[in-house]
């Protein structure tokens, strides 16, 4: 029995060890492998270790550096970078691995350009300045008319600018006033516009009318160098607003500039209310009374700098459906702005004249819906020439930013229900606080021959463009 | 043709079409020049060679007093020059040129 234990155990000692063998054959091979052998997908060696962790140092030192140069940018700063890229060294305490990147100008070239488009990335992170814009302009003035109550008044004019992408614009104006005991709310403008090509823009929208040059470019009150607007040419002949879409651009020539404009819109309404409005043009047909439709373009030429003149015209059939006639609205501007150094200062010269004609239309003044026996020839014409200089070269802070200016009016309208022609001359002295800021003082000799009476006005102003 | 322009005439009246006719017709002659630049690879017309400074002078002040590059951001000059663009019938390069001197300004 005694004799039989021990050799059970010496089998049981070799059972085990030839166990233990054989579970360490493939451990050796394993490990063999490793040392020799490519890596498996899941193992990596202590070479490749090595080499990953100096890679993912000079990344983490590659990061921070651009991290630095982002937030220089960010502060305004440009960064120097280096004519040839930085050398990545690392020192792995092994010393069998030393990482050394030496860039070539091309590498150089992708970094700058990568930082480039970092910037703009940060910077179009900055909310409300990039692709949204609130400019506009306020107004504050009082009027003295003769024959009328002096008043006060002001407006606000937020204008909000939307750039979307590089080639879609939306722009949007609302006018705040204050009339009587009310403040109206008017959208004066929602377009938005896309840029077909580099000459070439399609608007769709509510849009200032491209036919009338004042209305487009002169008329915000920061811009116009007096208190009130031109006669005719401002809420009198043409529409200040055109509700469909244009197409417009601008075409380079040499050195000069043909600009261009045509529209189609909703048509005006024509007036057949009996009294001194009879045979006028509604302009503000948002619902498209009469179902008709207005076209109508504009070209300006500049063959200087300094000066540009245009010719625009809308066309479009107005009244009752069955009974509608024509309307042609005309328009021809002119305007040079000089810098003189002879003179010292800014010369501004603009001028622009307006025709309406609608057609022969007999109108039923008793209003019974009876054809009517009232008729007339419905032509209307008038305009503005301006005049104003600002001595912008003297030495002198304070006189250099007045600018006397002085404009002529007239709109002619005697033979029709309104019954009488109206001649104006307004001088005013201007002060500018800044380019976009003005204290306007302007008086105004008015005359109407017919049955209209003179009303002289003194009128005060303060723009503010923003 | 004739008959084209007589129609135009009596739709318009006489002064438009004095002037809506040559421009229609230098348009597209200057598209179809442009087309045969493109073609050949030539420069467009219009490169005018001034500065952004002396169209910003030349462009803005045809309006209104012109203001200072430090008004705005380099941000809010892209949205402002983007609508002067559209509403002051810029050329590309007047407006490339006009806004890279106000962005450098600001």
């Amino acid at each position: 029995m005694m004799g039989t234990i021990p050799i059970i155990v010496n089998q049981t000692i070799a059972g085990a060890f030839v166990a233990l063998i054989w579970l360490f054959i493939p451990c050796m091979a394993i490990a063999q492998d490793a040392a020799s052998s490519p890596p498996s997908a899941d193992y990596v060696s202590r070479a490749e270790y090595d080499k990953l962790k100096a890679e993912h140092e000079a990344m983490k030192e590659e990061v921070a550096a651009l991290r630095k140069a982002v937030q220089l940018m960010a502060n305004g700063t440009v960064p120097a970078i280096p004519a040839e890229g930085p050398t990545r060294t690392t020192a792995p305490s092994e010393g069998k691995q030393v990482v050394s990147t030496t860039s070539s100008q091309a590498a150089t070239d992708e970094l700058r350009q990568e930082v480039e488009t970092l910037k703009t990335r940060v910077k179009e992170t900055f909310p409300g300045t990039t692709k949204f814009l609130v400019a506009g302009y306020g107004t504050a003035g009082f009027t003295a008319r003769s024959g009328e109550d002096p008043f006060f008044t002001a407006a606000f004019n937020p204008i909000f600018l939307w750039k979307l992408s590089e080639r879609l614009f939306f722009e949007a104006e609302i006018e705040l006033q204050l009339e009587g005991v009310n403040t109206t709310v008017a959208l004066e403008m929602a377009q938005a516009s896309y840029l077909l090509n580099d000459y070439m823009t399609i608007g769709v929208g509510k849009f200032l009318n491209p036919t009338d040059y004042f209305v487009e470019r002169q008329h915000m009150n920061w811009v116009n160098k007096f208190p009130d607007k031109p006669l005719a040419v401002y809420d009198g002949l043409m529409p200040e607003t055109e509700v469909g879409a244009q197409l417009r651009g601008v075409i380079p020539i040499g050195p000069t500039k043909l600009e261009y404009a045509a529209f189609v819109a909703n048509a005006t309404d024509l007036n057949t209310t009996p009294d001194d409005t009879l045979g006028t043009l509604s302009f503000d047909n948002f619902n498209n009374r009469g179902g008709h439709v207005m076209v109508g373009g504009h070209v300006g030429f500049i063959p200087i700098p300094e000066l540009e003149v245009g010719y625009g015209i809308q066309r479009s059939k107005v009244g009752p459906r069955d009974d509608a006639v024509q309307a042609i609205l005309q328009s021809v501007e002119l305007n040079y702005v000089k810098d003189s150094t002879f003179l010292k200062g800014l010369i501004n010269a603009r001028a622009q004249w307006v025709w309406s004609h609608v057609g022969h239309l007999i109108y039923d003044m008793d209003e019974t819906g009876v054809p009517g026996s009232f008729t007339f020839n419905n032509n209307r014409n008038g305009g503005y020439a301006q005049l104003s200089y600002r001595p912008t070269h003297i030495d002198n802070d304070v006189i250099k930013n007045f600018e006397p200016v002085v404009r002529y009016d007239r709109f002619n309208q005697l033979h029709t229900p309104v019954g009488f022609d109206e001649e104006r001359w307004s001088f005013g002295l201007d002060y500018w606080l800044t380019p976009s800021t003005v204290i306007k003082a302007a008086y105004e000799l008015d005359e109407k021959n017919g049955s209209g009476r003179d009303q002289n006005a003194f009128m005060l102003q303060v723009a503010v463009g923003f | 043709m004739k008959k084209i322009a007589s129609k135009i005439c009596r739709w318009i009246g006489l002064p438009g079409a004095v002037i809506i006719i040559p421009s229609v017709a230098l348009t597209v002659t200057w598209l179809i020049g442009c087309a045969d630049n493109k073609q050949s690879g030539e420069v467009a017309a219009g490169t005018t060679g001034k500065s952004g400074a002396e169209l910003w002078a030349d462009n803005c002040v045809r309006c209104h007093n012109i203001r200072s590059p430090s008004n705005y951001s380099p941000a809010q000059w892209e949205v402002i020059m983007m609508h002067m663009r559209v509403r002051a019938n810029l050329t590309p390069e007047e407006h490339k040129k006009i806004l890279e001197f106000l962005k450098a300004g600001t």
